[in-house]
């Protein structure tokens, strides 16, 4: 949007917003739209009477979207007499809904665990919100004490899918994403309603509705390619905990998934591996171990090159076998003459891709 | 601290601020800059600048003027002269706003994550906390968790030596494959959502390491004090400590995989004829210490991640891919 010259000395952004809030929690019967330009300060400075205001009415609709970002209690009121009619829709914000409870305090000891928690998004997609969280715990001018020393938390979000799927969770509307399913030859355009983001085993997974099929699915977040387009309309989701669920569902999967690996002795995968929530020693340098995700499994696998044989499931044999190769073939340079060994590995079939 | 401390580059934030001050300083009566600045851990320039704000703001009142009963006031004497504030008129804002969903969502994930510290807190604790949190918000908290993770062996005892301060000896594996013995002063236990890491100051080699808790084996800890010279040693963030002998790899890498090489990304190459390469891939220059690590990062993204060169790089890979296929024709 162009800026509006009009103005000599704009009020800043803050300001106007300052103001609206203000302004807002200050009525209790509601100011209209029309009230509000005129009136509030950033607004009226830019308010011409009896003239063109679409553009301040487009931005004052971007100042409440902002605001309810905020967690502020932004209400719309319809005119008793007037129905339906946009122009006399009166706006304020309850005071009891926009104020912490009274008997909400947090102790020293709970602040020091919340600024570590906050500390723990320093990065990614949820720091701003942390930030502004500590903000309004500080308001209540509870002690500020310095995270736990020693510890330097990080959850990290690197999957690009995870902020805009966390604001779709948030406006509870639809998405839309392209998703590549593993054995899947290309990606396929997915619109879901977005119900919960967890991490499991260090993965970012979305639970969702699948708006096409009319079922639950969970993806995994690293498998969303492109970009992510939100719907406009709030979805009618009943409330449930589908965070909990959508844990105790990949937790079943954990359970019933077990991989069977020899590892080397001494080695960093029997180390490590023999380390992993769950792991059993099986005697024989052979370790069982839960997995989720075959394919996630296999990438790690392959990592360790030789210092791990899987030798069950199947599939994921194939799988570790099938990435090795490729990961061979991808290096050895035609030239040298030399055959990588998988190319003549009988009895297992390179999976198409 | 105080000083140098956040900044707030969107006006979202800074209404946050704003909402967040007031009642603090309706609350608190009397208070200096500095103390303000330390409490909400901000300059004392962003305490004035909002402090003067707030000031001139108020409602459109009655008259839809803003008159002079419709704005916020204080003590300017006290502010301007002695750097303190005194609010002495205020309008609409009596109390702390709520927490957003996305903004309880974010700490109660948050809490959920710290669960695995070998912290002596009861679970009680945690679960009154994210309690408040929810009844604290103006919206039922987004559904965002994470998993418990299960108990990393050795944290309980790095951090006991942490807080004792005291020297730690271990056998750390590296990743070429030796197994050597070590001797710390640990300074800070790290994550990275489910790795775990310990910074310290290695005797032997005088420098700051980070060993991964994974790789830590006979772990002691000793009785022996740790030196307080390190600990001013400026830790950053988590990241890849480089020296003089780090190999500069050349790698192809999917666009949508880059941030899997994390702590070896020293620069992507972001020229536009690198965009071409094969499959809509880009070039990326990353560091490593040796070989050993890069042909595990490598065989482990088998279908985002190629190296292009250095040879010596390549045939590392290879060889440990192709001694991985030998083992399944045994």
């Amino acid at each position: 949007m162009a800026p509006e010259k009009l103005t000599p000395a704009p009020v800043p952004v803050e300001e106007r917003l300052f103001s609206l809030v203000l302004a807002l929690l200050a009525t209790e019967t509601g100011l209209t739209k029309n009230e509000i330009l005129s009136t509030v300060q950033g607004y009226r400075q830019r308010y011409r009477s009896g003239g063109d205001n679409a553009s301040l009415e487009r931005q004052f609709e971007r100042d409440k979207d902002d605001i309810r970002e905020l967690g502020v209690p932004l209400e719309t009121l319809e005119s008793p007499g007037d129905p339906g009619n946009n122009q006399q829709l009166r706006y304020r914000i309850p005071r009891t809904a926009y104020e912490l409870p009274a008997d909400i305090a947090f102790s020293a000891a709970e602040t020091t665990l919340l600024n570590l928690a906050a500390m723990a998004w320093r990065e990614g997609s949820l720091s701003r919100e942390s930030r502004r969280a500590l903000l309004k715990l500080r308001s209540t001018g509870v002690e500020t004490t310095e995270p736990v020393l020693g510890y330097a938390p990080r959850i990290r979000t690197r999957d690009s899918a995870f902020e805009p799927l966390s604001t779709a969770l948030a406006r509870r509307v639809s998405a839309r994403f392209l998703y590549l399913k593993p054995g899947d030859p290309a990606a396929r355009m997915r619109t879901v309603a977005p119900l919960a983001l967890v991490q499991h085993q260090g993965r970012w997974h979305l639970k969702a509705t699948d708006l096409d099929l009319d079922e639950p699915r969970t993806f995994l977040l690293s498998r969303i390619s492109g970009a992510v387009t939100l719907g406009r309309k709030p979805l009618d989701l009943p409330a449930a905990d589908y965070a909990a669920l959508a844990l105790a569902e990949l937790d079943a999967i954990w359970d019933a998934n077990v991989a069977e690996l020899e590892v080397q002795n001494g080695t960093d995968a029997q180390l490590r591996l023999s380390r992993r929530r769950g792991a059993e020693d099986a005697g024989d340098g052979r370790i069982r171990l839960h997995f989720t995700d075959t394919a996630l499994l296999a990438d790690e696998l392959a990592g360790f090159g030789p210092e791990v044989r899987v030798l069950g499931p199947a599939q994921l044999v194939e799988s570790v076998v099938d990435r090795l190769r490729a990961v061979s073939a991808a290096h050895r340079d035609t030239a040298s003459g030399t055959t990588a060994p998988g190319t003549t590995s009988p009895g297992i079939e390179q999976e198409a891709r | 601290m105080a000083d140098s401390g956040q900044s707030f580059s969107y006006a979202q934030d800074k209404l946050t601020f704003l909402l967040a001050l007031v009642p603090y300083l309706v609350d608190i009566g009397r208070v200096s800059v500095s103390d303000a600045a330390a409490h909400f851990q901000v300059s004392e320039q962003q305490i004035r600048d909002a402090v003067s704000l707030i000031a001139v703001s108020g409602v459109p009142g009655e008259t839809f003027q803003y008159q002079h009963g419709d704005l916020f006031d204080i003590a300017w004497d006290d502010f301007d002269e002695h750097d303190e504030i005194v609010i002495t008129h205020r309008v609409a804002l009596d109390d702390s706003p709520r927490f957003s969903a996305r903004e309880a969502a974010a700490l109660i994930a948050g809490l959920q994550y710290l669960q695995s510290l070998p912290e002596n807190i009861d679970r009680g604790v945690y679960s009154s906390l994210m309690d408040k949190l929810a009844r604290g918000a103006s919206e039922r908290p987004s559904q965002v968790a994470i998993a418990r993770q299960g108990a990393t062996g050795s944290l309980a005892e790095v951090r006991d030596a942490l807080a004792r301060g005291v020297q730690l000896e271990f056998d750390y594996l590296a990743s070429r494959g030796t197994r050597e013995h070590r001797t710390v002063d640990p300074l800070r236990i790290d994550s990275d959502d489910e790795s775990w890491y310990l910074r310290a100051w290695d005797h032997r080699r005088g420098a700051v390491r980070t060993f991964r808790f994974d790789r830590l084996s006979a772990l002691v800890v000793t009785d022996r004090p740790a030196s307080s010279a390190h600990d001013d040693v400026r830790l950053g963030d988590l990241v890849f400590q480089g020296g003089d002998d780090d190999l500069i790899v050349t790698v192809e890498v999917d666009p949508a995989a880059v941030g899997l090489l994390g702590e070896y990304l020293s620069q992507v190459d972001e020229a536009p004829d690198a965009q071409t390469g094969a499959h809509g891939r880009v070039r990326a220059h990353i560091r490593v210490a040796h070989i050993h690590g890069l042909k595990r990062l490598v065989t482990s993204n088998a279908s985002s991640l190629t190296v292009v060169g250095p040879p010596e790089a390549r045939a590392a890979v290879a060889d440990w891919a192709d001694a991985a296929l030998r083992r399944y024709l045994e």
